[in-house]
Protein backbone atom coordinates (compact mmCIF):
# COMPACT_ATOMS: atom_id res chain seq x y z
CA UNK A 1 0.00 0.00 0.00
CA UNK A 2 2.54 2.54 1.06
CA UNK A 3 4.77 1.62 -2.18
CA UNK A 4 1.80 2.13 -4.42
CA UNK A 5 1.31 5.61 -2.62
CA UNK A 6 4.91 6.34 -3.61
CA UNK A 7 4.53 5.42 -6.49
CA UNK A 8 1.35 7.63 -7.69
CA UNK A 9 3.03 10.10 -5.97
CA UNK A 10 6.22 9.87 -7.97
CA UNK A 11 4.22 10.00 -10.79
CA UNK A 12 2.02 12.92 -10.16
CA UNK A 13 4.95 14.92 -8.86
CA UNK A 14 6.82 14.31 -11.79
CA UNK A 15 3.46 14.30 -14.46
CA UNK A 16 5.15 17.93 -16.62
CA UNK A 17 8.31 15.34 -16.84
CA UNK A 18 6.46 12.72 -17.91
CA UNK A 19 4.47 14.10 -20.72
CA UNK A 20 7.07 16.53 -22.19
CA UNK A 21 9.30 13.32 -22.37
CA UNK A 22 6.38 11.47 -24.21
CA UNK A 23 5.78 14.63 -26.56
CA UNK A 24 9.46 14.40 -27.32
CA UNK A 25 9.54 10.81 -28.31
CA UNK A 26 6.27 10.63 -30.41
CA UNK A 27 7.56 14.06 -32.16
CA UNK A 28 10.83 12.23 -32.98
CA UNK A 29 9.25 9.21 -34.35
CA UNK A 30 6.65 11.09 -36.12
CA UNK A 31 9.72 13.78 -37.71
CA UNK A 32 12.72 12.34 -37.16
CA UNK A 33 14.58 15.22 -38.30
CA UNK A 34 13.88 16.45 -35.04
CA UNK A 35 16.97 14.81 -33.39
CA UNK A 36 19.23 15.92 -36.26
CA UNK A 37 22.00 18.40 -35.68
CA UNK A 38 20.63 21.73 -36.87
CA UNK A 39 17.39 20.72 -34.51
CA UNK A 40 19.15 20.45 -31.30
CA UNK A 41 21.86 23.43 -32.32
CA UNK A 42 18.46 24.93 -32.69
CA UNK A 43 16.55 24.42 -29.69
CA UNK A 44 20.25 24.98 -27.47
CA UNK A 45 20.02 28.90 -28.90
CA UNK A 46 16.43 29.25 -28.33
CA UNK A 47 17.12 27.70 -24.70
CA UNK A 48 20.33 30.72 -24.58
CA UNK A 49 18.12 33.54 -25.84
CA UNK A 50 15.13 33.00 -23.30
CA UNK A 51 17.50 32.18 -20.39
CA UNK A 52 18.75 35.67 -19.15
CA UNK A 53 15.16 36.61 -18.81
CA UNK A 54 13.91 33.51 -16.84
CA UNK A 55 17.08 33.90 -14.24
CA UNK A 56 15.84 37.48 -13.63
CA UNK A 57 12.08 36.43 -12.49
CA UNK A 58 13.32 33.22 -10.84
CA UNK A 59 14.85 36.19 -7.84
CA UNK A 60 11.27 38.02 -7.92
CA UNK A 61 9.75 34.26 -7.76
CA UNK A 62 12.10 33.52 -5.07
CA UNK A 63 10.44 36.45 -3.30
CA UNK A 64 7.37 35.08 -3.87
CA UNK A 65 6.70 37.65 -6.35
CA UNK A 66 6.58 37.20 -9.64
CA UNK A 67 6.86 40.08 -12.38
CA UNK A 68 5.11 40.93 -15.81
CA UNK A 69 6.72 43.59 -17.20
CA UNK A 70 9.57 41.50 -17.83
CA UNK A 71 8.64 40.95 -21.50
CA UNK A 72 8.11 44.55 -22.30
CA UNK A 73 11.21 45.62 -20.63
CA UNK A 74 12.73 43.49 -23.38
CA UNK A 75 11.04 45.00 -25.98
CA UNK A 76 11.58 48.31 -25.11
CA UNK A 77 15.64 48.09 -24.67
CA UNK A 78 15.53 45.69 -28.13
CA UNK A 79 14.09 49.04 -29.15
CA UNK A 80 16.50 50.72 -28.22
CA UNK A 81 19.14 48.74 -29.34
CA UNK A 82 17.57 48.54 -32.72
CA UNK A 83 17.35 51.98 -33.27
CA UNK A 84 20.76 53.33 -32.45
CA UNK A 85 23.14 50.48 -33.50
CA UNK A 86 21.10 50.67 -37.18
CA UNK A 87 22.48 52.08 -40.35
CA UNK A 88 19.44 53.71 -41.09
CA UNK A 89 18.34 56.26 -37.92
CA UNK A 90 14.89 56.51 -38.44
CA UNK A 91 13.88 57.37 -34.85
CA UNK A 92 17.02 59.33 -34.89
CA UNK A 93 16.59 60.95 -38.30
CA UNK A 94 19.77 63.70 -36.96
CA UNK A 95 21.88 61.14 -36.31
CA UNK A 96 24.71 60.25 -38.56
CA UNK A 97 26.53 57.29 -37.45
CA UNK A 98 26.11 54.82 -34.46
CA UNK A 99 27.19 55.20 -30.85
CA UNK A 100 29.98 52.32 -29.85
CA UNK A 101 28.17 49.34 -28.92
CA UNK A 102 29.01 49.06 -25.26
CA UNK A 103 27.61 52.76 -24.70
CA UNK A 104 24.17 51.20 -26.29
CA UNK A 105 24.62 48.00 -23.85
CA UNK A 106 25.00 50.27 -20.47
CA UNK A 107 22.06 52.93 -22.05
CA UNK A 108 20.15 49.51 -21.89
CA UNK A 109 21.18 48.29 -18.84
CA UNK A 110 20.45 51.80 -17.00
CA UNK A 111 16.88 51.21 -18.23
CA UNK A 112 16.21 47.96 -17.36
CA UNK A 113 17.11 48.61 -13.83
CA UNK A 114 15.46 52.13 -13.52
CA UNK A 115 12.37 49.67 -14.35
CA UNK A 116 13.26 47.54 -11.88
CA UNK A 117 14.27 50.38 -9.59
CA UNK A 118 10.79 51.22 -9.68
CA UNK A 119 9.06 47.68 -9.14
CA UNK A 120 11.09 46.60 -6.51
CA UNK A 121 10.58 50.22 -4.57
CA UNK A 122 6.81 49.65 -4.82
CA UNK A 123 7.15 46.15 -3.74
CA UNK A 124 9.43 46.86 -0.93
CA UNK A 125 7.51 50.39 0.35
CA UNK A 126 4.12 50.25 -0.56
CA UNK A 127 4.23 47.11 -0.20
CA UNK A 128 1.90 46.21 -3.12
CA UNK A 129 1.95 43.04 -4.51
CA UNK A 130 4.35 42.47 -7.36
CA UNK A 131 1.38 41.56 -9.78
CA UNK A 132 -0.03 44.46 -9.44
CA UNK A 133 3.27 47.05 -9.73
CA UNK A 134 4.73 45.46 -12.55
CA UNK A 135 1.23 44.99 -14.40
CA UNK A 136 1.11 48.79 -13.95
CA UNK A 137 4.98 49.13 -15.25
CA UNK A 138 3.83 46.69 -18.37
CA UNK A 139 1.52 49.53 -19.43
CA UNK A 140 3.93 52.21 -18.50
CA UNK A 141 6.84 50.58 -20.48
CA UNK A 142 4.66 49.46 -23.61
CA UNK A 143 3.37 52.87 -23.66
CA UNK A 144 6.81 54.30 -24.04
CA UNK A 145 7.94 51.80 -26.64
CA UNK A 146 4.80 52.78 -28.53
CA UNK A 147 6.04 56.59 -28.37
CA UNK A 148 9.20 55.79 -29.17
CA UNK A 149 8.74 54.05 -32.51
CA UNK A 150 6.39 56.78 -33.82
CA UNK A 151 9.58 59.11 -32.97
CA UNK A 152 11.75 60.71 -36.23
CA UNK A 153 10.61 59.20 -39.54
CA UNK A 154 9.91 55.90 -38.18
CA UNK A 155 6.20 56.02 -37.54
CA UNK A 156 5.95 52.95 -35.75
CA UNK A 157 7.57 50.53 -37.87
CA UNK A 158 9.85 48.02 -37.43
CA UNK A 159 13.28 48.50 -36.78
CA UNK A 160 15.89 47.02 -38.87
CA UNK A 161 18.95 47.64 -41.28
CA UNK A 162 21.22 46.94 -37.98
CA UNK A 163 24.66 47.60 -37.96
CA UNK A 164 27.30 44.41 -39.03
CA UNK A 165 29.32 45.16 -35.55
CA UNK A 166 26.30 44.38 -33.14
CA UNK A 167 24.89 41.78 -35.56
CA UNK A 168 27.96 39.76 -35.78
CA UNK A 169 28.95 40.22 -32.01
CA UNK A 170 25.44 38.95 -30.97
CA UNK A 171 24.80 36.45 -33.73
CA UNK A 172 28.46 35.42 -35.30
CA UNK A 173 29.46 32.13 -35.27
CA UNK A 174 30.92 30.98 -31.67
CA UNK A 175 32.20 27.40 -33.06
CA UNK A 176 30.50 24.63 -35.32
CA UNK A 177 29.71 21.38 -34.62
CA UNK A 178 29.91 19.68 -38.13
CA UNK A 179 28.16 22.44 -40.76
CA UNK A 180 25.70 23.97 -37.69
CA UNK A 181 27.15 27.16 -36.47
CA UNK A 182 26.17 27.94 -32.92
CA UNK A 183 25.74 31.39 -32.57
CA UNK A 184 28.09 33.58 -30.02
CA UNK A 185 24.47 34.64 -27.75
CA UNK A 186 24.65 30.94 -26.22
CA UNK A 187 28.25 32.20 -24.95
CA UNK A 188 26.84 35.05 -23.22
CA UNK A 189 23.94 33.18 -22.00
CA UNK A 190 26.50 30.58 -20.13
CA UNK A 191 28.77 33.51 -18.56
CA UNK A 192 25.02 35.02 -16.92
CA UNK A 193 24.45 31.88 -15.70
CA UNK A 194 27.55 31.57 -14.27
CA UNK A 195 27.38 34.91 -12.68
CA UNK A 196 23.84 34.46 -11.41
CA UNK A 197 24.78 31.51 -9.88
CA UNK A 198 27.62 33.31 -8.17
CA UNK A 199 25.11 35.41 -6.98
CA UNK A 200 22.48 33.46 -5.68
CA UNK A 201 24.50 31.00 -4.01
CA UNK A 202 27.63 32.70 -2.84
CA UNK A 203 26.92 36.14 -2.10
CA UNK A 204 25.07 37.50 0.75
CA UNK A 205 22.72 39.60 -1.00
CA UNK A 206 22.04 35.74 -2.37
CA UNK A 207 21.65 34.25 1.00
CA UNK A 208 19.14 37.76 1.82
CA UNK A 209 17.11 36.89 -0.73
CA UNK A 210 16.63 33.66 0.21
CA UNK A 211 15.95 34.76 3.59
CA UNK A 212 13.39 37.76 2.59
CA UNK A 213 11.98 35.17 0.39
CA UNK A 214 11.34 32.51 3.08
CA UNK A 215 10.05 34.53 6.11
CA UNK A 216 10.25 38.18 5.60
CA UNK A 217 10.10 39.27 9.28
CA UNK A 218 12.27 36.83 10.18
CA UNK A 219 14.86 38.02 8.03
CA UNK A 220 14.36 41.83 9.46
CA UNK A 221 14.62 40.67 12.79
CA UNK A 222 17.81 38.80 12.26
CA UNK A 223 19.24 42.09 10.47
CA UNK A 224 18.39 41.63 6.74
CA UNK A 225 17.59 44.92 5.17
CA UNK A 226 14.88 43.66 3.74
CA UNK A 227 13.66 46.70 1.26
CA UNK A 228 16.95 46.99 -0.54
CA UNK A 229 17.25 43.53 -0.57
CA UNK A 230 13.73 43.57 -2.91
CA UNK A 231 14.44 46.29 -4.76
CA UNK A 232 18.03 45.32 -5.34
CA UNK A 233 16.60 41.33 -6.60
CA UNK A 234 14.20 43.60 -8.71
CA UNK A 235 16.97 45.91 -10.25
CA UNK A 236 19.02 42.83 -11.15
CA UNK A 237 16.03 41.00 -13.11
CA UNK A 238 15.54 44.60 -14.54
CA UNK A 239 19.27 44.22 -15.86
CA UNK A 240 19.11 40.75 -17.22
CA UNK A 241 15.74 41.76 -19.26
CA UNK A 242 17.60 44.36 -20.40
CA UNK A 243 20.40 41.97 -21.85
CA UNK A 244 17.52 39.48 -23.06
CA UNK A 245 16.65 42.49 -25.23
CA UNK A 246 19.76 43.63 -25.96
CA UNK A 247 20.49 40.32 -27.85
CA UNK A 248 16.91 39.74 -29.22
CA UNK A 249 17.14 42.95 -31.03
CA UNK A 250 20.37 41.68 -33.20
CA UNK A 251 18.93 37.85 -33.03
CA UNK A 252 15.63 38.39 -34.74
CA UNK A 253 18.03 41.33 -36.78
CA UNK A 254 14.66 43.38 -35.90
CA UNK A 255 12.58 44.91 -33.33
CA UNK A 256 9.18 46.37 -33.34
CA UNK A 257 6.32 46.73 -30.54
CA UNK A 258 5.51 43.47 -30.64
CA UNK A 259 9.12 42.04 -29.24
CA UNK A 260 8.93 40.52 -25.90
CA UNK A 261 5.93 40.21 -25.61
CA UNK A 262 4.72 37.64 -23.72
CA UNK A 263 8.15 36.37 -22.91
CA UNK A 264 7.06 36.86 -19.15
CA UNK A 265 4.76 33.74 -19.37
CA UNK A 266 7.56 31.57 -20.73
CA UNK A 267 9.81 32.58 -18.14
CA UNK A 268 7.84 32.07 -15.30
CA UNK A 269 6.64 28.40 -16.76
CA UNK A 270 10.05 27.99 -17.04
CA UNK A 271 11.36 28.94 -13.27
CA UNK A 272 7.86 27.29 -11.90
CA UNK A 273 9.02 23.72 -13.89
CA UNK A 274 11.90 24.09 -12.78
CA UNK A 275 11.03 23.86 -9.29
CA UNK A 276 11.18 27.58 -7.90
CA UNK A 277 8.82 27.68 -5.80
CA UNK A 278 5.81 30.30 -5.46
CA UNK A 279 6.34 29.37 -1.49
CA UNK A 280 9.31 31.83 -1.56
CA UNK A 281 12.68 31.06 -0.90
CA UNK A 282 13.21 27.91 -2.61
CA UNK A 283 14.55 27.46 -6.18
CA UNK A 284 18.00 26.95 -7.80
CA UNK A 285 19.72 28.37 -10.79
CA UNK A 286 20.31 24.74 -12.57
CA UNK A 287 16.30 23.94 -12.25
CA UNK A 288 15.88 27.41 -14.49
CA UNK A 289 17.75 26.42 -16.83
CA UNK A 290 16.16 23.15 -16.81
CA UNK A 291 12.60 24.56 -16.72
CA UNK A 292 13.65 27.04 -20.02
CA UNK A 293 15.26 24.07 -21.85
CA UNK A 294 12.37 21.67 -21.75
CA UNK A 295 10.12 24.15 -22.47
CA UNK A 296 11.99 25.25 -25.94
CA UNK A 297 12.26 21.30 -26.60
CA UNK A 298 8.41 21.03 -26.21
CA UNK A 299 7.88 24.23 -27.93
CA UNK A 300 10.53 23.45 -31.22
CA UNK A 301 9.03 19.85 -31.45
CA UNK A 302 5.20 20.99 -31.89
CA UNK A 303 6.75 24.12 -34.19
CA UNK A 304 7.82 20.61 -36.13
CA UNK A 305 5.01 19.21 -36.29
CA UNK A 306 3.23 22.81 -37.11
CA UNK A 307 1.07 23.07 -34.54
CA UNK A 308 -0.91 25.88 -35.02
CA UNK A 309 0.82 28.82 -33.12
CA UNK A 310 -2.68 29.84 -31.44
CA UNK A 311 -2.97 26.90 -29.95
CA UNK A 312 0.64 26.91 -28.32
CA UNK A 313 -0.96 29.65 -26.02
CA UNK A 314 -3.67 27.60 -24.83
CA UNK A 315 -1.04 24.59 -24.37
CA UNK A 316 1.62 27.09 -22.39
CA UNK A 317 -1.18 28.55 -20.17
CA UNK A 318 -1.60 24.81 -19.38
CA UNK A 319 1.89 23.78 -18.75
CA UNK A 320 1.83 26.63 -16.08
CA UNK A 321 -1.27 25.54 -14.53
CA UNK A 322 -0.01 22.17 -14.01
CA UNK A 323 3.37 23.12 -12.65
CA UNK A 324 1.61 25.23 -10.10
CA UNK A 325 -0.95 22.67 -9.00
CA UNK A 326 2.29 20.00 -8.68
CA UNK A 327 4.29 22.81 -6.82
CA UNK A 328 1.38 23.38 -4.62
CA UNK A 329 1.00 19.29 -4.12
CA UNK A 330 4.76 19.28 -3.07
CA UNK A 331 3.81 21.84 -0.58
CA UNK A 332 0.72 20.69 0.72
CA UNK A 333 1.92 17.00 0.71
CA UNK A 334 4.80 18.04 3.55
CA UNK A 335 2.33 19.82 5.72
CA UNK B 1 12.77 49.82 13.66
CA UNK B 2 12.81 46.61 14.19
CA UNK B 3 11.12 44.69 17.49
CA UNK B 4 12.44 41.61 18.00
CA UNK B 5 11.04 40.73 21.78
CA UNK B 6 7.10 41.33 19.72
CA UNK B 7 8.21 38.20 17.73
CA UNK B 8 5.34 35.59 18.61
CA UNK B 9 5.98 31.87 19.06
CA UNK B 10 3.84 30.97 16.62
CA UNK B 11 2.88 27.90 14.96
CA UNK B 12 5.51 27.69 11.63
CA UNK B 13 2.88 28.28 8.50
CA UNK B 14 4.08 25.60 6.14
CA UNK B 15 2.67 27.77 3.20
CA UNK B 16 3.57 31.54 2.14
CA UNK B 17 3.80 33.41 -1.05
CA UNK B 18 0.72 32.80 -3.41
CA UNK B 19 -0.03 30.11 -1.76
CA UNK B 20 -0.92 31.17 1.99
CA UNK B 21 -4.80 31.26 1.49
CA UNK B 22 -4.76 27.71 -0.66
CA UNK B 23 -7.62 25.98 1.20
CA UNK B 24 -7.89 22.54 -1.06
CA UNK B 25 -6.77 18.47 0.17
CA UNK B 26 -4.38 16.81 -1.52
CA UNK B 27 -6.71 14.45 -2.73
CA UNK B 28 -8.65 16.92 -4.88
CA UNK B 29 -5.26 18.43 -6.07
CA UNK B 30 -4.18 15.09 -7.47
CA UNK B 31 -7.57 14.74 -9.34
CA UNK B 32 -6.86 18.18 -10.58
CA UNK B 33 -3.61 17.39 -11.35
CA UNK B 34 -4.62 14.64 -13.77
CA UNK B 35 -7.47 15.77 -15.18
CA UNK B 36 -5.57 19.03 -16.24
CA UNK B 37 -2.51 16.81 -17.67
CA UNK B 38 -5.99 15.08 -19.97
CA UNK B 39 -6.59 18.50 -20.99
CA UNK B 40 -2.85 19.37 -21.95
CA UNK B 41 -2.63 16.07 -23.73
CA UNK B 42 -6.01 16.33 -25.50
CA UNK B 43 -4.97 19.33 -26.42
CA UNK B 44 -1.88 18.42 -27.74
CA UNK B 45 -3.83 15.60 -29.90
CA UNK B 46 -5.75 18.38 -31.05
CA UNK B 47 -2.85 20.21 -32.17
CA UNK B 48 -0.94 17.40 -34.14
CA UNK B 49 -4.04 16.08 -35.83
CA UNK B 50 -4.91 19.97 -37.03
CA UNK B 51 -1.12 20.63 -38.02
CA UNK B 52 -0.21 22.74 -40.97
CA UNK B 53 0.80 26.60 -40.82
CA UNK B 54 -2.21 29.05 -42.59
CA UNK B 55 -0.20 30.82 -46.07
CA UNK B 56 -2.81 33.83 -46.19
CA UNK B 57 -2.25 36.15 -49.35
CA UNK B 58 -3.37 40.24 -49.32
CA UNK B 59 -3.42 41.33 -52.93
CA UNK B 60 -3.83 44.80 -51.29
CA UNK B 61 -6.69 45.49 -53.71
CA UNK B 62 -5.58 42.63 -56.74
CA UNK B 63 -7.30 39.99 -57.43
CA UNK B 64 -7.77 37.55 -54.68
CA UNK B 65 -5.45 34.53 -54.48
CA UNK B 66 -6.82 31.38 -52.41
CA UNK B 67 -4.68 30.57 -48.76
CA UNK B 68 -2.30 27.64 -48.27
CA UNK B 69 -1.59 25.26 -45.42
CA UNK B 70 1.62 24.24 -45.28
CA UNK B 71 4.14 22.34 -43.13
CA UNK B 72 7.12 23.54 -40.94
CA UNK B 73 9.99 23.41 -43.37
CA UNK B 74 7.75 23.43 -46.75
CA UNK B 75 8.48 26.10 -49.76
CA UNK B 76 4.75 28.36 -50.20
CA UNK B 77 3.46 26.48 -53.54
CA UNK B 78 4.01 29.66 -55.82
CA UNK B 79 0.35 30.61 -56.73
CA UNK B 80 -0.73 32.54 -59.97
CA UNK B 81 0.07 36.02 -59.95
CA UNK B 82 -3.18 38.67 -58.89
CA UNK B 83 -3.89 41.38 -61.46
CA UNK B 84 -5.04 44.51 -60.58
CA UNK B 85 -6.32 47.33 -62.62
CA UNK B 86 -3.31 50.08 -63.50
CA UNK B 87 -0.64 48.29 -62.04
CA UNK B 88 1.99 45.29 -62.42
CA UNK B 89 2.67 42.67 -59.89
CA UNK B 90 6.49 42.45 -58.58
CA UNK B 91 6.17 39.82 -55.69
CA UNK B 92 5.21 38.67 -52.17
CA UNK B 93 6.64 40.60 -49.41
CA UNK B 94 6.05 39.94 -45.25
CA UNK B 95 4.95 42.75 -44.14
CA UNK B 96 2.43 45.60 -45.54
CA UNK B 97 5.49 47.82 -45.64
CA UNK B 98 6.93 46.23 -48.64
CA UNK B 99 10.60 46.09 -47.00
CA UNK B 100 10.65 42.36 -46.72
CA UNK B 101 10.29 40.67 -49.72
CA UNK B 102 9.74 36.81 -49.57
CA UNK B 103 11.45 34.22 -51.98
CA UNK B 104 9.21 31.55 -52.81
CA UNK B 105 11.80 29.35 -54.17
CA UNK B 106 14.16 29.52 -50.86
CA UNK B 107 12.20 30.80 -47.94
CA UNK B 108 10.48 27.97 -45.86
CA UNK B 109 8.00 28.08 -43.84
CA UNK B 110 8.40 28.51 -39.86
CA UNK B 111 5.14 29.45 -38.89
CA UNK B 112 1.70 30.89 -40.03
CA UNK B 113 2.21 34.03 -42.49
CA UNK B 114 0.29 36.43 -44.51
CA UNK B 115 2.37 37.64 -47.84
CA UNK B 116 1.36 40.90 -49.42
CA UNK B 117 1.64 41.84 -52.98
CA UNK B 118 3.19 44.46 -53.85
CA UNK B 119 2.33 46.55 -57.24
CA UNK B 120 4.39 49.04 -59.17
CA UNK B 121 2.57 51.91 -60.97
CA UNK B 122 2.41 50.84 -64.90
Amino acid sequence: MADKKKISDLLLNNAMFIIIALAVIYISVKVPAFLGLPSIVNVLSLTAAKLPIALGIGGCIVLTGTDISAGRVVGLTACISASLLTTAFKVFPEMTSAPPILVVFLMVLVVGAVVGFVNGFSVAKFKLHPFIVTLSTQLIVYGIILMYLKNGTNNGQTLSGLTEGYRSLITGTLFKIGNVAVPMYVLYSAILTVIMWVVWNKTTFGKNMFAVGSNEEAANVSGVNVSRTIIMVFMLAGIMYAITGFLDGARIASANANTGLNYECDAIAACVIGGVSFVGGIGRISGIVIGVLLLQIIFAGLNFLSVDANMLYIIKGLIILIACAIDMRKYLVRK
Amino acid sequence: MAQPEQKEEQQPKPLRGLYDRVNISVKTLNIIIVVLCAILIACMAFGISNRGYDVTFDTLGGTSVESQIRMYGELVEAPAAPSREGYEFEGWYLDEGLTRPWNLGQDTITGSITLYAGWKEK
